[in-house]
């Protein structure tokens, strides 16, 4: 396709500024992405086991019920009945209640003891997918929540702009490049290649995650404009439907039965129950069909009649009409919550590619700029370049290492700590600090090979603190079902090994005149030993 | 496209450009929003689910607009532009409602 130069030269400046600026933040949030598919193995995973007795039969639960309503009456305002109980989820009847700090709820479980007594236990629930996550959609920033999402809402539409102006930077070559990998002697050229390939094979997952992610983080904006240009002040979301009514509710199994024989391929989790303000009983019934894309990630909501068990399925995908199958469908599409396990390592692989493709970008960019040495005399790397290259080596293994370290200590914190979510976040800050100072101090190529032997032993932690808990040293544990995540984590160290042999190599081996040379001398360093070298 | 008939692009003006694609964006991107919800079934009245789908609608909008904004001369044609395609949006959006 042909394109005017100009216009090429003039969208390849937008892409290169949105890439620089927005680069490594896209990397941290791709790279947590990946993970945060797996959220749910991951809570499992680092959820202390709970100190109840074996949970009673579902057909018991009404039973349980009673006894945690006359012991504890606060719960009658919102509790469930959890059809299958797992680690993250280890009670039979689970109530919450207001905490202290705003929007905070604080979960308890419940059960039967041996001698037929109630059990109360207030849930650990573990923090590490949710602190994977808030790095994920506040790109691993600092800030406040409400001030992070804007940043990243604002990130997010750049990438759009820069995956459109890489497209058009692409075009006009497109036919010759799009299958050539030229490895070889040209770094640049096989740096392009590869950035070129991810982007252009990859570009519908980006536009969906960029496009959605525009959505999740000004949402509420939209709505407030649209509802004054649009809707004459207010949305109309339509009438609130009337509460139902009866005497009691049924039982949890009779209401499974029911849900079975309306929703089959439905695979219940649980039964929420809340009192309105009027005080009427309402339900709610979550749970699962892998055959559909899941809105809320991991589960599938909608209402329930308590007293009859009839679904109310115009929330549920596959009954919803077009304009809600669609939205549903954008929340699926970033997600990967639809087709189960095989769509969402998919996803983790997208991720992966992803961040590599902010990489590669970033490296395309050092390389573009390097001075090449002419004759005997020893070159120096520009300071920008020195410096992006100390950041995005600094910033893209701080956050592996970051996350490595944080998610290891999941196993090691609740029985020592209180506010689980401060510590797992002042851990990954800690880290990620210190590897983007260690990049500083030591330059971009010493630290490249440095911070990835950090990164595969704080990987290999996470393994390490599951061998801990099979003989329950400090507190750890380890749930039987939850190797997958260990064995991931396993698989991950001798591909980091691998990348920091290859930079070692690199440094040691590669041309001189370049960052990624031991020959080239730390940030803060170079201006005074460069002037030192110079005198000799 | 003809290089040599047309005065060539710069990136000079970046800044005109690209906040004209993010503030004027962004308004032509809600009344074209508003233009989809009134030509299509159900109108401004189509329920929860259309009143999301529309809200989704100004991402893809607004992210089109900035992606296509360097491709103005410069900045005030970007800004004049862009006004005048919100005067005809808005004009046509009043017109549905």
């Amino acid at each position: 396709m042909k394109i005017g130069s100009d216009i090429v030269k003039v969208y390849k400046d937008v892409h290169i500024w949105v890439g620089i600026v927005c680069g490594l933040m896209l990397f941290i949030a791709f790279y947590a992405g990946a993970i945060t598919i797996f959220e749910k193995p991951l809570e499992r995973w680092a959820t202390p086991p709970s100190t109840l007795s074996p949970p009673p039969p579902l057909e018991d639960a009404e039973k349980l019920l009673a006894a945690v309503l006359a012991a504890h009456p606060q719960a009658a305002q919102r509790y469930s009945i959890v059809v299958n109980p797992v680690p993250d989820q280890p009670a039979r009847v689970i109530w919450s209640e207001r905490g202290a700090r705003p929007r905070q709820q604080i979960e308890y479980g419940a059960s039967f003891a041996a001698d037929g007594s109630l059990q109360v236990e207030k849930l650990r629930k573990a923090q590490a997918a949710q602190m994977v996550d808030r790095m994920h959609q506040f790109v691993g920033l600092p800030l406040p929540d409400g001030i992070a999402r804007y940043i990243m809402g604002a990130v997010a539409l750049a990438y759009a702009v820069a995956l459109l102006s890489g497209l058009i930077v692409l075009l006009p070559t497109l036919v010759t490049d799009v299958f050539a990998l030229r490895i070889g002697k040209n770094i640049k050229r096989m740096w392009l290649d590869a950035h070129n390939a991810l982007g252009i094979f990859s570009l519908p997952f980006h536009l969906v995650i960029a496009l959605t992610s525009v959505v999740f983080a000004f949402h509420d904006p939209f709505y407030d404009s649209q509802a004054k240009a649009l809707y004459g002040g207010q949305i109309n979301w339509g009438e609130h439907e009337e509460a139902p009514t009866g005497s009691a509710p049924l039982p949890a199994s009779q209401l499974l039965q029911q849900a079975n024989a309306q929703l089959p391929g439905f695979e219940v989790y649980r039964f929420g129950f809340q009192r309105n303000r009027d005080g009427q009983l309402e339900a709610s019934i979550v749970g699962l069909d892998v055959r559909r894309g899941a809105r809320g990630r991991t589960y599938m909501q909608t209402h329930l009649d308590p007293f009859t068990g009839t679904i109310d399925t115009h929330d549920l995908p596959g009954h919803m009409d077009g304009w809600s199958e669609s939205v549903n469908a954008f929340f699926a599409l970033h997600f990967g919550s639809y087709g189960g396990n095989p769509v969402r390592w998919l996803y983790v692989l997208m991720g992966l590619a992803g961040a590599a493709l902010f990489y590669t970008g970033n490296l395309l960019w050092v390389e573009s700029r390097r001075r090449k040495q002419r004759g005997a005399a020893t070159v120096e790397q520009k300071r920008s370049v020195r410096v992006l290259a100390v950041l995005t080596v600094g910033v893209a293994l701080g956050c592996v290492a970051g996350l490595s370290t944080s998610i290891a200590a999941a196993k090691w914190l609740p029985s020592r700590v209180d506010d689980l979510m401060f510590w797992h976040e002042a851990i990954y800050y800690v880290v990620f600090f210190a590897a983007v100072g260690w990049a500083l101090l030591r330059g971009a190529a010493r630290s490249a090979g440095e911070l990835l032997w950090l990164c595969a032993l704080t990987t290999l932690l996470i393994p390490l603190s599951s061998l801990a808990g099979v003989w329950g040293i400090g507190g750890t544990w380890n749930h039987a079902g939850s190797a997958a995540i260990d064995l991931t984590a396993l698989a991950a160290v001798p591909v980091l090994l691998l990348l920091a042999r290859h930079s070692r190599r690199r440094m040691r081996e590669g041309r001189a005149d370049s960052v990624w040379s031991a020959d080239m001398l730390p940030t803060v360093h170079a201006t005074a030993k460069g002037a030192l070298q110079s005198a000799d | 496209m003809n290089d040599a008939a047309r005065t060539k692009l710069d990136s000079r003006h970046w800044f005109g450009k690209t906040s004209a694609g993010v503030l004027l964006g962004y308004t032509l991107s809600l009344a074209l929003s508003g233009v989809i919800a009134g030509l299509t079934r159900g109108g401004f009245e189509g329920g929860s689910g259309k009143i999301q789908f529309i809200m989704w609608m100004v991402a893809p909008l607004w992210a089109g607009v900035l992606g296509f904004v360097f491709l103005f001369r410069d900045s005030r044609s970007a800004w004049l532009w862009l006004a005048l395609a919100n005067v005809a949006a808005f004009g046509l959006l009043w017109a549905l409602k």
